[in-house]
């Protein structure tokens, strides 16, 4: 997903990318415009099934994201999963 | 995941099981396969580059066409992308041809974003695709963002979202299909992407 999101800015198209902590060495890796890491498990990086307000919480940080990064690598954790050696 | 990993990673979850079953704590056993995960995927593999591209974003998002892809591998039934030409490959099926999938080129599936979730169906090789067969929201939250345009949080979403299986060639999605999508949605006059890889 890292080169389509490097691919899609270069066509002027700002993205952002929701992780999950398994993949975060690689994403960091590709110098990537605005990526958002979650702690929750593979395949599921918005939360757990039915858990709406999880769900919706890490959308909407992503889209927080999305606006306000100005500078490529912007690395943000969901705030209430942070782990303390983030950042 | 070396022999001798697997081999501490079966004990110490067996150690945390038994904490868990004496205080009750059994968010713990999450906690180690999490861990886990992160080991196990650990490292900057082989795409590693010291500049990247920026977009910066064109206009607030309350004006703006959003749309998101996932490699979650999701698609609408009755659109089954048949992969290898195989009709209604099994998850089971997918997951033993796993290797046939990671050298294929990702194909990508469109999903109209007013599609019913239920009329989702999920096939996957390289991850437990359970969760996000009973509720797509864990990596294609289709439904949400549809709340949030309708809050006015987002001006608009693209008419379809898409969804292909990420476990594929990286090559030939850097040279090949990759170029071919980002052209595709640079050309719905789309601002923004949501992108969600699992």
């Amino acid at each position: 997903m890292g080169h389509l999101a490097r691919l899609m800015e270069a066509e002027g198209i700002a993205t952002v990318i929701i992780g999950t902590r398994a993949f975060q060495s690689q994403l960091n890796a590709m110098t990537l415009p605005r990526v958002l890491i979650t702690l929750h498990m593979m395949g599921k990086p918005l939360g757990p099934p039915n858990n709406r307000e999880t769900q919706r919480e890490v959308l909407l940080e992503a889209l927080d994201l999305l606006e306000a990064a100005e500078q490529v690598g912007s690395f943000e954790y969901v705030a209430t999963m942070r782990p303390s050696s983030s950042k | 995941m070396t022999d001798a990993d697997a081999a501490q990673f079966f004990q110490d979850l067996l150690w945390k099981l038994g904490d868990a079953f004496n205080d009750g704590r059994f968010d713990r056993l999450l906690e180690h396969v999490n861990e886990w995960q992160v080991r196990a995927y650990s490292g900057e593999g082989k795409w590693a580059y010291a500049e990247g591209p920026f977009s910066p974003r064109q206009h607030d998002l309350s004006d703006s066409r959003l749309v998101l892809i996932t490699s979650s591998g999701h698609f609408v039934e009755g659109d089954d992308p048949e992969p290898f030409g195989v009709k209604n490959m099994s998850q089971a099926e997918a997951e033993v041809r796993i290797k046939d999938f990671i050298r294929a080129e990702p194909e990508l599936s469109s999903i109209r974003v007013d599609t019913p979730v239920a009329n989702l169906k999920v096939r996957h090789g390289g991850y437990d695709t359970r969760g996000a067969q009973v509720d797509p929201g864990v990596a294609f939250p289709i439904e949400i963002l549809r709340e949030l345009e309708a809050e006015g949080r987002i001006g608009e979403l693209a008419l379809n979202a898409y969804a292909f299986v990420g476990a594929g060639s990286q090559r030939r999605l850097l040279k090949d299909a990759g170029p071919q999508w980002a052209k595709m949605i640079q050309e719905q006059q789309i601002d923004a992407a949501l992108l969600v890889p699992v």
